[in-house]
């Protein structure tokens, strides 16, 4: 080749793979469109294979122009609906292209290369297709001479026959490479590509002759003739192509070869193929098979491995007579020396090969090539800026300068990250085709659904979870998904569905692996890794479901009895996880077993620049990347004690209900810790040894007055370091896949994007670090490993989370048997005097000035919201202490009959979370229903209807009672409720305002007393009302039994509960509850009772 | 800078680790510096001393007597950090104080003795003879390699 330009032929490559990339995803739409083909999509495929033979004809790589030739033939087929493209058909494309992928990835191999297979199942298809006169036609090879010249180019008669039946003009186009091509400053695929455009190429060929020896004067011309077929018309097409007319070849009629040819055999030039031709042969020792149709099984003793040199060389030769071979295609040339392989060929190292080749260049979009330009641009003008500022010592301009580069270069670094980041549709794709193929292999019916192709990732993420992936989604079809009798069996549709999702989440790209199959059995799992000896018993009764599930990524893993070729090799998995984790993401299971597994995958954004927040224990400063922080929770001193508690020996803090154990980060790394003294700033030893170690609270009872005055004990805890600020507990709350745990630190500081620089090899195998980075002030800062550290204080999820599991119990079921949880606000009125109301009765609560309240008819009112806001203190009703004068006030707003009303109170206003256990007799009174202890104190239960009664008793009319009359005996009645309750507070409180309301109410202690005077028959309720958590029946189960029987089903049962829980409602949904409402709040159940009754 | 020619010399950096006056071929050698301020690495392997942060590279140093074998360098106003290249990587070396720059004949190199000065004879690649004393030159792949 003239060129021997690696950079054309590189580009060549480059746009071949191109155009191939696509090809798969074409193909597996067109086998689903079955007869109705989408023109355009074949087209695509066909063009794609046209102009991959193009080029091999210039280049000279006859193998790879033989198999596109032959695949566009069985396109063109299909493009002329002459073909219908069954599942056989677009399989053997599919090989085909596959192996037309290897051969330009190998492009120096590829003229070395046996393709006779592939020909075979080719051909064997065109020549089913066609009717016999065709079929020949198709082998006929004919062979056109150039006009003025002894060039012959060549194509099969099928091809020219179809270029006339659709009206093309035959023409022969000689470009000189010198003139034309070089000099004008383009490129041979330029001009092929663009030729392309307007018509079919049937050959090309570069006359090397020309180019003479070495003796003879450099030639002024070479020619590249191309035969090209095209409906421009012969006036035009000296313009079109570029040339000049003189060039440009009209090919009439008669010009052409009517039959068939004169073109010598040469039967030394054996071709790979078989040949037993009764046809013409060929003359070309390229490509062009005209081997008639071969049973396949005379193939294999025909044909010769091309390992020879001689066949190489002969097939080397130009088409034209001479012999070249010092020009001939260069990379040709050096392949002589490799091996052949195997066209069964390990195709996935080839393939990877070729991927990790072709993988050094990139697609970016203009746009951002354009904003880099900016931004650099911008950058330089800043440095400027700042140089000049530096130079005359101009603050003002070194700070503005320095705050503008700090700009630009976020920016810069977010636009350099872009042009790194693809979609991940590129490796999604592949997975119709693994999926399509593995199904097939394994005879289950697969569908595969693909969410969120276009969410982008940084290219190197890109590469590095392609093979995770792949193992992954083949573990699913192979060992997930059922086989479609088994799956029938169960009563799942037949066909398997596997659902890829991608999204972004939280800074993080998150994809998910789906699938509705047999799911992951926990026992199943924990009794292999036992057997393997990947843990042993104890440990696997330490572990709960979840963790069972995930010993699959436990090395030397594998549950598959035998390895099969697909998956199971037992080192799966956990290379799965160990990669994962090294581009810094996570990996989750999630399984029911018979309903389905999922997969959850979360990888940060990019690997080199992270988020992270910045830590001090010891000395030193570390750095936790935020993909692992959950939250930062500081404890103040005088919490500790109550926060923080003891589990075994471990250290837990309770965090919204939940356990979290405790580790601190000095012991694990075996540091100093230290403390900032708060009034030196000095780091200094902590000498506290014991996480909850802080003086007993009772010791300072403030109650107690007996030994310490308030002043003593106000010093006594300034002074002592121990309640001092600086001594409270910073902690970093942390999870490593799903395992949550916080870190107490020294002292949590800023939050900073840090480059990730790594370690050297004697520091790697450290545990506990992921890396190191360089801080503003230049000093290094280690990166934790989260999961490490974990590991390192023992605290991994075997040994402890049973531990917690069971604390956990413990606090469930004990909140179980303190049921009646509810939220309550508590205030004061007098100095001592501690009072509550639930909470979901307050609208609202205001802070007044106590000089807006005005006095209007004896009615202290303030002016509210456009309108008048009655206001009113305890005092008022009940017999306690009057509220004292403050400057300002709080209020807490009700709303009572649809008015809204204030209640004066004294601060502190605080909401908690108490069991309600109410004495109801003790320190009962009008507008107080009882009390209880909260906080270590007497608080007294406000009434609040009974307390707004007794004020505005106009606002309560009397209610007559409520009629009801039945539907089929006429008769009329009280509308009866039957109430379940086992609360005694309770019961009073609902039944009095149902009573008031003129409801019969029937009471039972519990769910199975109600039961029993439910079926009694001797009254008949027409609604049950239902706590839910009692004793000896509780309200779902009478709730069940009430709807599960016909008597009775009809009857509306209302919930009343202070739990309200997603789980709770669902729960009841499905024993038929037909509506939750929350204990003592009278207006809204009084209304949905009418609701229900009507 | 050597105006010897490669093939005969060889231009050695000497320091004392402990009482043993060792040589580095200075081809191996990046630069030798004075930068302590190492952050420490806690449950790292006693002869990391730390990393340092050397023009934006992290540079993992080491306590060059106790990677030998020796007791560990004793903190003085003469250490040295030798940072040396070692794969794609650098590593440094902290030593008790540093030396002349000696030239030797390649020619002129013996073999390693079992042990010179406490050390290993594994960890040299040759000894040269000077008028006063015995350089053992370090063979920084043995020495640096980790198990």
């Amino acid at each position: 080749m003239f060129f021997e330009d690696d950079e054309t032929l590189q580009m060549y490559v480059e746009e071949s793979l191109e155009h191939l990339a696509d090809i798969e995803t074409d193909l597996l739409a067109m086998e689903e469109q079955g007869e109705e083909i989408d023109e355009e999509l074949v087209n695509n495929v066909f063009r794609a294979a046209h102009s991959v033979k193009g080029g091999a004809g210039f280049m000279g790589l006859d193998v790879i122009k033989e198999l596109s030739h032959n695949l566009e033939n069985i396109l063109g087929l299909i493009r002329d609906k002459e073909l219908m493209p069954s599942s056989e058909i677009i399989s053997v494309l599919l090989k085909s292209f596959d192996r037309l992928q290897e051969l330009i990835s190998n492009i120096e191999t590829s003229n070395d290369q046996n393709i006779d297979e592939y020909i075979t199942d080719l051909k064997n298809i065109t020549n089913d297709t066609l009717p016999d006169a065709e079929k020949k036609a198709i082998e006929e090879v004919c062979e056109i001479k150039h006009p003025m010249s002894a060039t012959a180019l060549k194509s099969n008669r099928y091809d020219i026959e179809q270029a006339k039946k659709q009206g093309k003009f035959i023409y022969i186009l000689e470009y000189d490479l010198i003139h034309d091509i070089h000099k004008k400053d383009k490129n041979p695929l330029e001009v092929i590509n663009s030729l392309l455009k307007s018509g079919i190429i049937l050959d090309c060929k570069v006359d090397i002759s020309y180019v003479g020896t070495l003796e003879d004067d450099i030639p002024n011309r070479i020619p590249f003739v191309i035969l090209f077929a095209s409906i421009i018309e012969p006036d035009m097409a000296p313009i079109l192509v570029d040339l000049d007319a003189e060039y440009v070849f009209n090919i009439s009629d008669d010009k052409l070869p009517e039959q068939e040819e004169e073109t010598q055999a040469t039967p030394e030039k054996q071709e790979t193929a078989s040949e037993k031709e009764k046809n013409e042969t060929e003359n070309f020792p390229n490509s062009e098979k005209t081997a008639p149709p071969v049973e396949k099984e005379e193939e294999p003793e025909q044909h010769a491995k091309k390992g020879s040199e001689s066949q190489d060389s002969e097939k080397k030769s130009a088409s034209i007579s001479q012999p070249p071979s010092k020009t001939s295609s260069q990379p040709q040339a050096n392949s002589s020396e490799k091996s052949n392989s195997h066209p069964e060929n390990d195709q996935q190292d080839t393939q990877d090969d070729a991927a990790k080749k072709t993988i050094s260049s990139l697609r970016v979009n203009v746009n951002l090539l354009d904003s880099l330009m900016n931004l650099a641009g911008e950058l330089v003008l800043s440095r400027n800026q700042l140089i000049q500022g530096l130079t005359s010592s101009n603050q003002h301009n070194i700070e503005s300068a320095s705050q503008r580069i700090d700009m630009i270069t976020s920016e810069l670094q977010e636009a350099i990250m872009q042009t790194r980041m693809q979609p991940i549709s590129n490796v999604f794709n592949k997975f119709s085709r693994v999926v399509r193929d593995l199904s097939q292999t394994l005879g289950k019916e697969i569908a595969l659904e693909l969410e969120g192709k276009h969410v982008e990732l940084d290219k190197t993420i890109i590469e590095s979870i392609n093979d995770p992936l792949t193992h992954l989604v083949r573990n699913s079809v192979d060992h997930g998904i059922e086989s479609p009798d088994v799956r029938e069996k169960a009563g799942k549709p037949r066909q398997g569905t596997i659902n890829l999702k991608a999204y972004h989440e939280a800074g993080q790209v998150n994809i998910e692996i789906e699938d509705d199959g047999g799911g992951i059995d926990p026992e199943k799992i924990s009794a292999a890794a036992v057997k393997k000896g990947v843990i042993t018993e104890q440990e696997a009764n330490l572990l709960s479901d979840k963790d069972k599930a995930n010993l699959i990524f436990a090395p030397g893993f594998s549950t598959a009895e035998e390895i099969t070729d697909v998956s199971g090799r037992g080192v799966g998995m956990d290379v799965v996880k160990s990669n994962l984790e090294r581009l810094g993401g996570i990996i989750d299971i999630d399984s029911r077993v018979g309903i389905g597994t999922s997969l959850k995958i979360k990888l940060p954004l990019t690997l080199a620049i992270i988020p992270s927040q910045i830590i001090s224990a010891g000395h030193e400063k570390y750095a936790i990347p935020q993909v692992n922080l959950d939250e930062l929770l500081r404890i103040p001193a005088g919490d500790i004690k109550e926060k923080i508690e003891k589990v075994g020996d471990a250290a837990v803090v309770r965090l919204r209900g939940m356990l979290l154990p405790l580790i601190k980060l000095s012991d694990v790394l075996g540091i100093e810790k230290t403390y900032k003294d708060p009034e030196t700033g000095e780091i200094k030893p902590d000498r506290r040894s014991n996480v909850a170690d802080r003086r007993s609270k009772d010791l300072f009872n403030p109650n107690d007055n007996n030994n310490f005055s308030e002043e003593e004990i106000n010093e006594r805890k300034e002074s002592d370091r121990r309640y001092h600020a600086a001594s409270a507990i910073n902690i970093a709350v942390v999870s490593a896949g799903t395992f949550r745990y916080g870190l107490i630190v020294d002292d949590l500081m800023d939050s900073e994007e840090i480059v990730v620089k790594p370690l050297g090899k004697h520091v790697k195998n450290c545990k506990g670090y992921a890396g190191a980075t360089i801080m503003g002030d230049g000093k290094v800062a280690l990166i934790l490993d989260v999961a490490s550290i974990a590991e390192m204080s023992q605290l991994s999820t075997a040994s402890s989370s049973k531990k917690i599991a069971e604390e956990k119990e413990k606090m469930d079921s004990s909140s179980e048997r303190l049921k009646d949880q509810a939220s309550l606000l508590l205030f004061r009125n007098g100095e001592d005097e501690q009072l509550a109301v639930p909470l979901n009765l307050v609208q609202r609560i205001e802070r007044i000035k106590s000089t807006d309240i005005e006095v209007v008819g004896g009615q202290r009112v303030v002016q509210y919201r456009g309108g008048s806001l009655p206001l009113h203190e305890l005092g008022e009703v009940a017999n306690v202490q009057p509220l004292p004068e403050h400057e300002k006030i709080e209020v807490i707003v009700f709303q009572l009959t649809g008015r809204e009303v204030g209640l004066m109170v004294s601060p502190p206003v605080d909401a908690v979370d108490v069991v309600l256990s109410v004495d109801e007799e003790t320190l009962r009174q009008p507008g107080i229903i009882g009390s209880l202890i909260i906080h270590d104190m007497t608080t007294l239960m406000v009434d609040v209807y009974e307390f707004f009664k007794t004020l505005h008793p106009e606002w309560y009319t009397e209610k007559e009672h409520a009629v009801n009359i039945d539907p089929e005996t006429g008769e009329s009645g009280n509308v009866k409720i039957l109430f379940a309750e086992d609360s005694s507070f309770f019961r009073n409180q609902v039944k009095g305002f149902l009573e008031e309301d003129g409801y019969d109410v029937t009471i039972a202690e519990d769910g199975e007393v109600a039961w029993n005077i439910i079926n009694s028959e001797e009254n008949d309720f027409n609604l049950i009302l239902t706590d839910l958590e009692m004793p000896n029946m509780d309200g779902f189960q009478l709730t069940a039994k009430i709807k599960n029987d016909n008597r009775f089903s009809g009857k509306p049962v209302v919930a009343l509960t202070s739990l309200a829980g997603e789980g709770d409602i669902e729960k009841g949904k499905s024993v038929g509850i037909d509506d939750y409402q929350i204990k003592l709040d009278r207006e809204q159940l009084l209304l949905t009772i009418k609701n229900y009754l009507n | 800078m050597s105006k010897y020619k490669e093939s005969e010399y060889l231009e050695l950096a000497t320091f004392y680790v402990g009482e043993a006056l060792c040589g580095i071929d200075i081809l191996n050698i990046q630069e030798i510096n004075k930068q302590f301020d190492f952050t420490t690495i806690p449950q790292s392997d006693d002869f990391v001393k730390g990393v340092l942060n050397l023009r934006g590279r992290i540079v993992t140093i080491l306590d060059l007597g106790k990677k030998l074998g020796l007791s560990p360098v004793k903190k003085h106003k003469n250490n040295r950090n030798i940072i040396v290249n070692f794969h794609d990587e650098q590593i440094g070396l902290l030593v008790d104080k540093i030396s002349d720059v000696i030239v030797a004949k390649k020619n002129e190199l013996d073999s390693p003795p079992a042990n010179l000065g406490g050390i290993q004879g594994s960890y040299f690649e040759n000894i040269v003879k000077t008028e006063k004393t015995l350089i053992g030159i370090l063979d920084i792949d043995t020495v640096l390699t980790t198990d």
